[in-house]
């Protein structure tokens, strides 16, 4: 069974893209357009990955991150930054990779490989 | 809670930080913002010319430079002018602290927004390494009226809203005001509150006796308990850790261990000469996570309304 990817990103056209280079590659994808709904797609879709991106309208990612590390059946899901702000590495130390945009499409899915293979 | 913010700025990247927050506070919590640039006068006296932010050079003052800066700033904060913020812009001259304080008084603001330095920001970052806050922030801290948050690092800016809250304790006078802030703060926006407070081992020479640590961790939950915790009676979202270490290194790891997204604290433990900074706030601002907000009176503090 593929394993699955949460995409959680405000910019529709970032979501497409990923979701491109993903179900390319082999994996399932699935996604929320807000760190608000995130926690809801979580519980429902249970993704072996997520890709986050910070600055988002309602909820940015650092909450989303804070509420997902606080409910113990989820805390273990890897979590990968995408982001376009300056500094985003320093932003969830315990995410796995974090990604500027634009980012290299080899890289990310080197990472994502190594993580959930 | 915060209905005037004042957001203090060189218009300098150094400022992006927190002026993602102040913008975010604005919209977040429906805040009238107030975006204040101070072209600093280059000398004590009186002076035709100020120094440029961008360019360092000296320039002529007259209106239409004014008029240009102000333009300037629109087109720096474009992005979140579009955010919706109830926002004016305006640039004055003068003594950047003085102005600041000034606008703070005039609008009798909530809370000052403001980055911790504009040393060493642009270019030459690497040969100023940021170990110390800006003197324009030393002296709007020491003086205002209204609390002051700073945001210092790029990553202390992508929290969006105060939901976790670590208050600094440190005894002091300064600090209760601070602990009533955070209090208030915690209550109105539904937060968790985190009393915290780190017994200093560092200062000590020679080494220390592992039950005069526990001893000092044992008075100092005491103190919490009655200096704090009984303060916050009725409000349940409130806990409190003492750890032991060097005071500004472990606010900072329990901050992060927390994942909080606001740290509050007195603006120093005690009265110095020069009413610096205190060195345990100075480097908490400038290393966090997330803002930190310095409160060094009771008047924007205390329930009033």
């Amino acid at each position: 069974m593929a394993k699955k990817i949460l995409i959680i990103d405000d910019d529709p056209n970032i979501v497409t893209y990923l979701e491109d280079i993903f179900q390319d590659n082999g994996y399932a994808t699935c996604k929320a357009t807000d760190g608000a709904d995130a926690m809801d797609v979580v519980r429902s879709e249970r993704p072996d990955l997520i890709t986050l991106d910070l600055e988002m309208p309602k909820e940015w990612g650092p909450r989303f991150y804070r509420a997902l590390t606080q409910d113990e059946e989820f805390s273990h899901i890897p979590v990968i930054v995408i982001s376009g702000l300056a500094g985003n590495k320093y932003a969830i130390p315990k995410a796995v990779a974090s990604f500027t945009k634009p980012f290299d499409r080899d890289e990310l899915l080197k990472v994502v490989k190594e993580t959930i293979g | 809670m915060f209905k005037k913010i004042l957001f203090a700025t060189s218009g300098s990247p150094c400022c992006d930080a927190a002026a993602r927050v102040a913008f975010d506070m604005a919209v977040r919590y429906n805040a009238e913002l107030f975006v204040f640039h101070v072209l600093g006068v280059p000398s004590r006296g009186f002076s035709h010319v100020v120094v440029d932010v961008r360019t360092g050079e000296k320039v002529e003052l007259d209106a239409d430079y004014i008029a240009w800066v102000q333009e300037e700033l629109k087109n720096t904060y474009e992005r979140q002018l579009r955010s919706g913020a109830r926002c004016t812009i305006e640039a004055v001259v003068g003594l950047p602290h003085r102005e600041i304080l000034r606008k703070a008084r005039q609008e009798d603001v909530d809370i000052i927004v403001m980055g911790a330095s504009t040393t060493g920001c642009e270019g030459d970052s690497e040969a100023y390494p940021k170990h110390f806050a800006g003197s324009t922030l030393q002296q709007v801290a020491k003086a205002s009226k209204a609390p002051v948050l700073v945001v210092n690092r790029p990553a202390a800016s992508f929290w969006g809203g105060f939901s976790t809250i670590v208050f600094g304790a440190d005894f002091s006078r300064a600090s209760e005001y601070a602990f009533q802030f955070a209090l208030k703060t915690a209550r109105e926006l539904g937060a968790k509150l985190y009393v915290f407070h780190a017994v200093d081992i560092e200062s000590q020479h020679g080494l220390i006796s592992q039950q005069e640590i526990d001893d000092r961790m044992l008075e100092a939950r005491d103190r919490i308990r009655r200096k704090y915790l009984l303060q916050a009676k009725g409000y349940k979202d409130v806990s409190a850790d003492v750890w032991e270490g060097i005071p500004y290194v472990e606010i900072v790891k329990y901050a992060r261990e927390r994942q909080a997204d606001l740290i509050v604290m007195a603006h120093h433990s005690r009265v110095t000469s020069d009413g610096a900074l205190g060195r345990t706030l100075e480097q908490v601002l400038l290393r966090a996570s997330c803002p930190v907000v310095s409160v060094n009176r009771p008047d924007k503090v205390v329930d009033n309304d």
